[in-house]
């Protein structure tokens, strides 16, 4: 059959969007459209097909794919242990006299766990397992606590280390340690600007009666401090390797893993064979649904790219001839759309090939973009139907309705589109952190 | 007819200019025939394309041959220390015994040679110059190719092993403080911002790596007279366009490199022969220890003036 | 039969799981060797990234069908929601046929791959040089693995023992746990 490349892009994107909504797995599902579409449209037809097998290989044939399990591994890790509540507990004593303090403290510690762990739903699960009864406890609505751990959670992939950096890294070709740096400040940005809301949303309520903050001594203060030092040892010990010449961005994630699990069996007495195995079990089995989309979504451009797809829409898309903000603001439309249906890592490796050269032709910088589209997948993480942070929120308190969990983090999507306009307008909030660490960009 | 070929560059390489040139030939000659260039591995991964282009998947790539010296270890020869001497060298080479050999092999796995051609390249040094192998002892090193790595191992360097993506950022960090690879690579990844000292490909240089335009022949037989015509003169033209531009990527990286502050260093016919030395206890004789046909392939090739 | 045949895929299926854990863990400690003969002792590390790049993507395809047991692969499933009974059961159906095609090609055409490696004596082009057939392996055993899971999973629908998508009988708008849950 011949058809014209834009029709046929169009068909795969119907037929990708209906497969996709089968409840097929997302993995399958992308091997499956790139399996029809070469059987039916590639010259060489089943030939085609015969070579997925060694494509698949290939595309999971990746040095830089390691630091995917190692850095979920060390989510992993510490969710296992108490250390995600001892780091929650240590910010609310600090800030027990703030508004809201037990919400901001949560979203404090879901920004510091952010930074050990690449992953969102680890990061999601580690806080939200003391924090979300804990802020119910304390008399904050439902909506307020499911709502801020999901939106704090969301944070794991913006804060280095991120698991969706290294993907985007990989589909695109950009430094890895420039990524990470290019998140550091825009996770910091949207921290503030969730703080914020709670402050503001708590002192709104006028609920500060019913939150009566319990008081701590200094020295309560103090001997909590002392429970986060091994989180910051680690942090630390990750910059050291990852910008102090001892390892590439990917082998830093195994001494990351290590370091956690080394932190784990000796502070936290994880040393018995059933929790290590659970930490292990648990990290798998993300692991392997992220590598396998991975590998599936390479399938599924590899057929975009035979099938001359890719290249006649980005060559189409250029030809428009929009303003680059028009431009920019499509592409974010596109993005928070296939964030609602699709886990981050397979919106990234389908849409970024494609993108990345529109997005450089209009003069926009890619580290700021990979911000820019992380927070769209942020967004993407809290939203149905296929919310990640939406089934563990789920699978933590299993009472609150999703209709309520999605209330609470409505005001929180409504920050990230703010932070979204504020890095349109402040570019450097993303770019002068990597430039400031590894110089100028190389193209 | 439509033919698909995959390299692993950008557009603006000199690898994708040969293929254009090829691509732009039949396009003119009017004998209804169009190639359709898939640059920076959008179609097939780098190491990948051999086994797709010898069953036909694919019509045509350009291929770093030694990329295939796992299937056929002959081709290792293709990138292999001190055995090309220059580019004029290389242009000899092509039509030598050994060559024919060499493309015999790929024949009889179904890839025919359309256009040949020799890449050169050199060493940088984060923090001093690498003319002769004391010059690396000590240091962790990235070679392109593995017979490189086995000559710098003997020469006292530590390898390190990682993709080519990476070598700025351990450049920059210090986790490499000497890298060898070809003079586009230098300049694409810009290492001239990580480096000290440049040595480049100049009088006497060790680094060549054969990357010619291969097609299926598969795909080749299936074009009338006329397409394959046209074909085999577009690529006599690239041929030409391939060998001078290689020389002139030399003398380019050399320039950027020197543009950017970077100390240039030459080696010295002394230095070359040191390590070819080297590389004949190290490199050569793995090869000949490998392959089976491996020690008459290497004397036919250093049989080559 | 039918239960003996599900019992066996269910642990052939810890099994595999188990291994992909296992080649995760060591990949861990062999990055850290690879670092501090690196970095420490300033030796050649010539095998290290390889051997685990291998690793991992045989822990990937190895790990497919238990982290199918566990219901781990991540989907939409808009459709089933919106559909009752009857349709939804016919669509689980379909979809688990589906999957089981695309295993069963994988592991046919990944067997002719691995077998061609094998026949050829391919190494990688590496001073390692691993034989290519080993890590190729992982191909056809991860995909015929995850076929038998999904067959398993197949007559586990067919036979009533469980339920399509494992969709509990909520009303719409409930998130029905499973995928990332941790
Ligand atoms: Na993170
Ligand atoms: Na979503």
């Amino acid at each position: 059959m011949e058809l014209d490349p834009l029709t046929l892009g169009a068909l795969v994107g119907v037929t990708t969007i209906v497969v996709l909504f089968s409840g097929i797995s997302v993995a399958i599902g992308l091997i499956l459209v790139s399996i029809g579409f070469l059987a039916l449209f590639d010259f060489n037809h089943w030939q085609a097909i015969a070579w997925l097998p060694e494509t698949l290989f290939a595309e999971l044939n990746d040095f830089a794919l390691l630091s995917i399990p190692m850095f979920i591994l060390m989510g992993a890790a510490v969710a296992s242990t108490r250390a995600g509540s001892d780091l929650y507990e240590a910010l609310e004593r600090w800030l027990t006299r703030v508004p809201g303090g037990l919400v901001v403290s949560n979203l404090g510690a879901c920004a510091i766990f952010s930074a050990l762990s690449g992953s969102s739903p680890a990061t999601c699960a580690a806080i939200g397992k003391m924090g979300i009864p804990e802020m119910r406890k304390r008399g904050y609505p439902p909506e307020v606590a499911a709502g801020s751990i999901a939106a704090g959670g969301t944070l794991g992939i913006l804060i280095p280390p991120s698991v969706t950096m290294i993907v985007y890294g990989i589909a695109t070709e950009t430094s890895i340690g420039r990524l990470f740096l290019a998140g550091a400040l825009p996770g910091l940005l949207l921290v503030v600007l969730f703080m914020a809301w709670a402050i503001f949303d708590t002192w709104r309520r006028g609920a500060g009666e019913v939150l009566t903050p319990t008081v701590y001594s200094w020295g309560q203060k103090f001997a909590s401090l002392i429970r986060v030092i091994p989180f910051l040892l680690v942090i630390l010990g990750v910059l050291f390797a990852l910008y102090g010449g001892v390892a590439t961005p990917s082998e830093t994630a195994a001494v990351g893993a290590l370091l956690v699990l080394l932190f784990a069996v000796a502070i936290y007495r994880l040393w018995r064979v059933r929790d290590l195995w659970v930490v292990l079990r648990d990290s798998t089995k993300e692991s392997v649904m992220i590598l396998l989309i991975i590998g599936a979504a390479g399938l599924f451009s590899h057929m975009l790219s035979s099938l001359f797809i890719t290249q006649t829409v980005a060559a189409w898309i250029g030809e428009l001839q929009v303003n680059r903000w028009v431009l920019m603001g499509a592409i974010n439309l596109f993005l928070l759309v296939a964030g609602f249906f699709l886990p981050p890592v397979a919106v990234i490796l389908m849409a970024a090939p494609v993108l990345l050269p529109i997005v450089l032709a209009a003069g926009f910088d890619p580290y700021w973009f990979a911000a820019v589209l992380t927070i769209n997948m942020e967004i993407g993480l809290i939203t149905p139907p296929v919310g990640l942070n939406l089934y563990v929120i789920n699978g933590i308190a299993p009472d609150i309705r999703l209709q309520t969990i999605l209330r609470g983090s409505l005001p929180f999507v409504a920050c990230m589109v703010l932070a979204i306009i504020i890095l349109c307008v402040f570019p450097e909030i993303a770019t002068w952190l990597p430039e400031a660490v590894m110089g100028p960009v190389i193209q | 007819t439509t033919l698909r070929l995959s390299h692993q560059w950008s557009t603006s390489d000199v690898r994708h200019k040969v293929a254009q040139i090829v691509a732009d030939y039949v396009e003119q000659a009017n004998v209804d025939l169009k190639i359709q260039i898939y640059p920076t591995h959008s179609l097939f991964k780098a190491k990948e394309q051999w086994q797709p282009v010898s069953r036909g998947q694919l019509d045509m790539t350009v291929f770093p041959l030694a990329y295939a010296g796992g299937v056929h270890p002959e081709f290792n020869l293709t990138l292999m220390p001190g055995l090309v001497k220059s580019h004029d060298h290389a242009a000899r080479l092509d039509n030598s015994e050994f060559m024919k050999e060499i493309k015999k092999i790929a024949e009889d796995d179904g890839v025919m040679v359309l256009v040949d051609g020799y890449l050169a390249g050199g060493f940088a040094g984060k923090d001093k110059c690498i003319t002769s192998p004391a010059d690396v002892q000590g240091l962790t090193t990235r070679a392109a190719g593995k017979a490189f790595e086995q000559m710098l191992a003997a020469a006292g360097a530590s390898i390190a092993s990682m993709a080519s993506s990476e070598i700025y950022n351990a450049m920059q960090t210090g986790v490499l403080q000497a890298v060898n690879t070809s003079s586009s690579s230098f300049v694409s990844y810009r290492i001239y911002e990580q480096a000290k000292c440049f040595t480049p490909a100049g009088e006497y240089a060790l680094w060549f790596m054969y990357q010619p335009l291969l097609m299926s022949k598969k795909s080749f037989e299936r074009l009338n007279a006329a397409q394959q015509k046209a074909l085999l003169e577009g690529a006599k033209k690239a041929e030409a366009f391939y060998l001078e531009e290689a020389k002139k990527e030399d003398a380019e990286a050399t320039e950027v490199f020197k543009k950017n502050g970077v100390e240039i260093a030459n080696m010295t016919k002394e230095q070359f022969l040191a390590w070819r030395e080297l590389a004949k206890q190290s490199s050569y004789k793995e090869f000949v220890k490998a392959v089976p046909d491996g020690q008459r392939l290497l004397d036919l090739a250093l049989a080559v003036d | 039969m039918i239960e003996r045949f599900i019992r066996f895929a269910d642990r052939l299926s810890l099994a595999s799981g188990v291994l992909a854990a296992a080649m995760i863990a060591v990949s861990i400690l062999v990055v850290c060797e690879m670092i501090v003969v690196r970095y420490l002792l300033d030796r050649s590390t010539i095998w290290q990234t390889e051997f685990v790049t291998y690793m991992m993507l045989s822990a990937t395809l190895v790990g497919m069908p238990y982290v199918q047991r566990l219901r781990g692969h991540v989907n939409v499933d808009l459709l089933p929601h919106y559909l009752g009974g009857r349709a939804r059961a016919v669509l689980a159906t379909a979809v688990l046929l589906l999957s089981l095609g695309v295993a069963g090609l994988f592991a046919v055409y990944g067997y002719g791959f691995w077998h061609e490696a094998w026949a050829g004596d391919w190494k990688s082009d590496t001073v390692w040089g691993v034989r290519l057939w080993l890590p190729y392996a992982a191909v056809p055993i991860g995909f015929a693995l995850y076929s038998l899971q999904l067959l398993a999973d197949l007559l586990g629908l067919l036979a009533g023992r469980s339920r399509p998508f494992d969709l509990p009988d909520k009303p719409l708008g409930e998130p029905s746990g499973g995928p990332a849950g941790q």
